[in-house]
This record gives structure tokens, C-alpha cells and sequence, in this order.
């Protein structure tokens, strides 16, 4: 059952706070959180997170597209190594 | 086999009339067939023409190769294409098989650690790069501001990582 709108998203207090601080500071650190479950909110965007996969924490560059997802969407708790073959990584 | 990059593998036969199950890793599939002839290990190169998508992969004909029994003798033969055979990129772009490997360096020249794999998870490409004297590895995101250099002939990249990246 999906989550009732008048609730707006849920998003755990302290990725709030985290955020509300570096942004304040203009800095780019990695604003390392826990909280998989928090939803990806507008004013995210632009921040660099590092999302806690059990392991360690997986860099995620929030976009707009991202907007709504969940952080640990972007985190995937399994690591599969494929072959490279002719894959292409873009620097952005 | 350093200029060779694997794009695929033969898991079998399929049907009696010579074809071979290939299994493509390449990033479009059905790219693997644009890059033949295809090479083995033991030098032997074919030529592929794909006849069907099948299950985890597709049917593949090979040069010279006509009989079931052939096709069978063939599985678990990994195919390469020489990396100059690849098209060339734009800038800023990288092949994963030419990053991976690649050392890491610091601003300041300190070697961080080697590129060990090219990661997506859908937030951009990253770097997981295998740290100098530690068991684990350290992730990077794949961008200018963080990894403004990259430089494929001295086979090095230089990186900037943001604060709390590296504890």
C-alpha cells in the first residue's frame, strides 16, 4: 500500500539536518548518512551523499531525475563484477 | 593478451546445424557481432553472424565452424576483440578496460592506491579504486571535480577527493 500523500515523504531528521548544514557551509563534502530508507528531496539536489551499503559508504551525486527515489536505491548492498568489455564511463 | 579485451563467451552448442550459444558482455548486446572477426586465446580469430536473440544470449554462426560437434568443442572459449578495435570516444569519456589498472594519485603525488573496477548504480560512474596496504576499497566518483586528470598514457589519475571520501 503506497504511502499517504498528506504525510509528504519521509526523510529521517538528522539527513535533514546533515544537509541543511553543508549547504549552509557551501562546502563539497561527502555528507555521509545511514538512512537508506529517507527519500530524495528537491532541496538534495546538487549535494554529494555517501550512502551507508553495509560495507561502506557509495558516493551519490544527487540530479533531479532522482527526486522521490529512496537513498539506498543508489547503494546496492551486492557488488557484481562484469566484464568490462567496451562499457564507457563519462566524466560529468 | 594485454591489448585484448574479452567481449564474450561461446556456452555451447545450439541446434544441430553448427550454431553456437554466445554470450555477449558487451554494453549493447548485439554489438558483440560488429566487432568480429573474434579472437580466442589460442590465436584462432571467427568471423560471427547473429541468427537469434536466445535465452542469456543469442545463436550465433561462426567461420569454420559446421558441425554440432564443433560448436560443442568450443564451450567455454572466451572471445576478444584487440582494444584498438574499439571506436575511439569523445573527450571525457573512458573505456572501463582502459581505467581499470590505473594508478591513483593525490594532488600532493601520493599514491592513493589502482583502479580496480568502474561502477553505475545510477548516480553517475564511480571509481573503486584498491587502497595501498588496506584490505578495503575506496569509492570515487567519476567527476571533473574530483578526478580532474586522467591520463591514459602515463597510466595515471589524479584525484581530488572531497572531504570524509577517504576515512
Amino acid at each position: 500500500m503506497a504511502r499517504s500523500i498528506w504525510k509528504g515523504p519521509f526523510v529521517d531528521a538528522y539527513v535533514l539536518k546533515k544537509a541543511e548544514a553543508a549547504r549552509a557551509s557551501g562546502r563539497s563534502d561527502v555528507i555521509k548518512i545511514w538512512s537508506r530508507r529517507s527519500t530524495i528531496l528537491p532541496q538534495f539536489v546538487g549535494l554529494v551523499f555517501g550512502v551507508y551499503n553495509g560495507q561502506k559508504h557509495v558516493p551519490v551525486n544527487v540530479t533531479e531525475d532522482m527526486i522521490g527515489q529512496k537513498f539506498g536505491e543508489y547503494s546496492p548492498t551486492r557488488t557484481y563484477y562484469g566484464h568490462a568489455a567496451d562499457k564507457k564511463a563519462k566524466r560529468k | 593478451m594485454d591489448d585484448l579485451i574479452c567481449v564474450g563467451a561461446i556456452m555451447g552448442a545450439f541446434g544441430v546445424h553448427g550454431e553456437v550459444r554466445l554470450k555477449s558482455f558487451t554494453a549493447d548486446p548485439e554489438a558483440i557481432g560488429s566487432y568480429a572477426p573474434l579472437l580466442t586465446q589460442d590465436g584462432r580469430a571467427f568471423k560471427v553472424q547473429l541468427t537469434r536473440a536466445v535465452a542469456n544470449g543469442f545463436a550465433a554462426r561462426l567461420s569454420e565452424v559446421r558441425t554440432r560437434d564443433d560448436a560443442e568443442a568450443l564451450k567455454g572459449t572466451s572471445l576478444f576483440v584487440p582494444r584498438a578495435r574499439l571506436p575511439s570516444l569523445p573527450d571525457d569519456e573512458f573505456y572501463h578496460a582502459d581505467l581499470i589498472g590505473l594508478e591513483v594519485r593525490d594532488t600532493g603525488g601520493v599514491l592513493l592506491g589502482r583502479v580496480k573496477s568502474v561502477q553505475n548504480h545510477g548516480a553517475g560512474d564511480i571509481l573503486e579504486v584498491q587502497a595501498v596496504g588496506k584490505a578495503g576499497t575506496i569509492l570515487l566518483p567519476f567527476t571533473l571535480a574530483v578526478v580532474p586528470t586522467v591520463d591514459l598514457t602515463a597510466g595515471r589519475i589524479v584525484v581530488d577527493p572531497p572531504e570524509g571520501l577517504l576515512d
